[in-house]
């Protein structure tokens, strides 16, 4: 008998396990999309209608933004919280009915999307992940989103619940660390949704079923970016979780302070939300000064990002040379390389540091212009969400599958090439996609022209951009292909006990240095609070005052040949009116 | 061998952003190379790295230790 999860949380480890399984099914599904999109988008094969690359694009997003990341990580909160503060779930029946919540509400999006393949049915949501009006979508999209966001709020109140439980219990001690970091990230969470959830429920919701006639799609736009920023700490802030309580332990060694740790999650907590105008640089009708207060908040959240590279690396190199690593660099030989956990979490760490980089750029005001919109940004976050978080939820799925399933790890081997060939992978693919997008190359475009004319690349050609793209998104979707046979091999093993314990890092400086005030959650949110209503207040007030709660007329835009149609027909006669009166004007000059 | 085999690995994959960026970097300094020179500079190091991976270590020919050892 070992000491895994699973010997000492059975019904929660089923629950984590159907979480997670869940969550790579969305893996699976959206990584098909994405070569099928890569392969069309570079033109190396195109098997799909152009119109219909908008679904792929659609389901390729949502289904790893939201799905593949949020089940993966409810996860892990749910592990996090038990093992932690070593106690069940309070009531299993309320953790099953949130899980089944989020189950249907995806169920409903994706089905809605799905359908949009098909002539069929009238369904369709090619709205992007983004959901932007005009584009609209059948209610049944808005609505399982809903039921999703809802889900993982009662997710939230589970934890609470426990918590609150053991502190009637332990009513002197500190918040265990990881408790501590999935209170922070599911308060921050709390109010980051309720943008999202004001944009579907009053405007986009009832518009879609014809309840209102219009609405102001610059306040939509900016209800979904006051949600859009902050759930991109929503993905990475679990996957920070495990560069604090798993990697240190992987390296060897122990996490090299629990009071920064703490500090970096309330920074999160309160620094999250009021920047999601950093996301509408370009968007006229919000002044600049709202603007550059959004940026001022992104670049002081570039904080807790660098002090977790430090922590994290200090840790690294305790572990290392606890194992006996020696020199300036040296220590670095000594790591753990050949588990697949450490080198996948490492490689994580590494190109998200380069993401660190594009998101300067990207959060700049003035060069943020320059890369608006282009293929740079898609370079960017796939480094960010695309490698960072998922790459980190792949490596540790290497630890918590066997603590789930309660058997070996199918293949430690083919789980280390894995995670090399997505890092490899990752590399050509967003190398390009940042280069392309410098020299103005789109994203969101089925077939960007950029033949029979000349056009500069800057270093090679537009060709060797599209091949470097088309090569990295085969190694990534190989790397995928490795990663389910682990997933597979794993749970067709036989139950083994003779598993590793269910442990995470112990701590160098450890809670009993973290000043009190830290653990004071009440007082977070509500500093919290109060800087989202000062970065929000105003724009969305001159965003109403000018454009309307519900807009000035627009005109619904499902996604269809016709509509294409017919807004080509008008942007031919308003373009050659146009040119005539150059023309005219040239004329009379 | 001067580092494991994992540690290998690992090294050969990192040399993937160095020569992607070498290109660029390059292109500053007009020198501007072709995807074929790419790839024959990436095989020559890739060479230089096997080589020394595998040249004893200060000729006693013992194997690196650390991650050689075993982990959980
Ligand atoms: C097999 C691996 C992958 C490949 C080949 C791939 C490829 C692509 C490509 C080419 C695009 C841009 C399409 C365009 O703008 O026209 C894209 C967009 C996107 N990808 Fe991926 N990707 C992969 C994995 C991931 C992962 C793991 C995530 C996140 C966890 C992710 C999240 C996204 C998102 C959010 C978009 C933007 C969707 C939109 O613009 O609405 N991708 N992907
Ligand atoms: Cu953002």
């Amino acid at each position: 008998m070992s000491n895994a999860y699973i010997d000492d949380f059975p019904a929660e480890a089923k629950v984590v396990r159907t979480a997670f399984y869940s969550s790579f099914l969305a893996l699976a599904l959206g990584g098909v999309f994405g070569v099928i999109q890569t392969l069309h988008r570079t033109g190396y094969y195109r098997f799909i209608d152009s119109a219909d690359y908008y679904t792929v694009l659609t389901a390729h997003g949502v289904f790893l933004v939201i799905s593949f990341t949020i089940f993966f990580l409810v996860g892990v909160f749910t592990w996090a919280i038990t093992t932690s503060l070593d106690r069940g779930v309070e009531d299993l029946r309320f953790t099953w009915g949130w899980y089944g919540l989020m189950a249907i509400g995806i169920t409903l999006s994706g089905v809605a999307i799905l359908a949009g393949f098909t002539d069929a049915t009238d369904i369709s949501a090619s709205v992007l992940f983004t959901f932007y009006a005009p584009l609209q979508a059948h209610p049944m999209f808005y609505l399982g989103l809903v039921l999703f966001v809802v889900g993982t709020w009662l997710a939230g109140v589970d934890w609470f619940r426990s918590w609150w439980a053991w502190k009637a219990e332990n009513p002197d001690e500190r918040i265990p660390l990881p408790t501590f970091m999935v209170l922070t990230t599911m308060l921050m969470w709390y109010i980051a949704t309720l943008g999202v959830a004001a944009a579907i429920l009053v405007f986009l919701l009832p518009w879609s079923l014809g309840l209102v006639e219009s609405v102001n799609p610059l306040l939509t736009r900016t209800l979904f970016w006051f949600f859009g920023h902050p759930v991109v700490y929503f993905w990475l802030m679990p996957a920070y979780m495990m560069w604090y309580i798993m990697l240190p332990k992987v390296s060897g060694g122990k996490l090299f302070s629990d009071p920064l740790a703490r500090v970096v999650f309330v920074l999160f907590l309160i620094l999250s939300v009021p920047t999601g105008i950093h996301h509408q640089y370009l968007d006229p009708g919000i002044a600049e000064g709202f603007k550059f207060i959004a940026m001022t908040n992104t670049m002081f959240l570039l904080l807790p990002s660098l002090l977790t590279a430090f922590t994290v690396v200090a840790s690294m190199e305790h572990g290392a040379r606890q194992r006996g690593g020696e020199g300036y660099f040296g220590w670095l030989k000594a790591l753990p390389w050949r588990d697949p956990v450490f080198t996948g979490m490492a490689l994580a760490g590494l190109m998200f540091a380069a993401a660190g980089f594009s998101g300067m750029i990207n959060a700049g005001m003035n060069i943020n212009y320059l890369v608006h919109n282009t293929f740079w940004v898609v370079g960017h976050f796939h480094l960010t969400v695309g490698t960072a978080v998922a790459l980190t939820f792949m490596a540790v799925t290497y630890w918590f599958l066997p603590q789930i399933t309660g058997k070996a790890l199918w293949s430690r081997s083919v789980a280390l090439g894995q995670v090399v060939l997505w890092f490899v992978g990752m590399t050509f693919m967003s190398n390009a996609m940042h280069r392309a997008g410098l020299l103005g190359v789109p994203r969101r475009t089925a077939e960007p022209q950029y033949d029979g004319f000349e056009f500069e690349a800057a270093v090679g050609t537009m060709g060797e951009l599209q091949a470097q793209i088309a090569l990295g998104g085969i190694l990534l979707t190989l790397s995928l292909v490795l990663f389910f046979a682990n997933v597979v091999g794993t749970a067709l093993n036989g139950r083994s006990d003779d598993l590793p314990a269910n442990e995470y890092a112990g701590t160098l400086s450890g809670p009993e240095d973290a000043p009190l005030v830290l653990d004071n959650l009440k007082l977070w949110t509500a500093i919290a609070v109060v800087l989202v209503v000062f970065a929000y207040t105003f724009p969305l007030l001159s965003i109403i005052d000018r454009g309307g709660l519900f807009g000035p007329d627009i005109n619904p835009f499902p996604v269809s040949l016709e509509t294409v149609h017919l807004l080509a027909f008008a942007l031919e006669s308003h373009v050659t009116g146009a040119l005539e009166s150059v023309a005219w004007l040239g004329v009379n000059r | 061998m001067r580092i494991s085999k994992a540690g290998l690995l690992v090294v050969l994959a990192l040399l993937a952003p160095l020569l992607v960026e070498l290109r660029t970097v390059l292109s500053w300094i007009n020198v501007e190379l072709t995807v074929l020179e790419t790839a024959v500079v990436g095989a020559i190091l890739v060479v230089a790295v096997l080589v020394w991976a595998f040249l004893p270590e200060n000729g006693n020919g013992k194997t690196a230790e650390g991650d050689a050892s075993s982990e959980n």
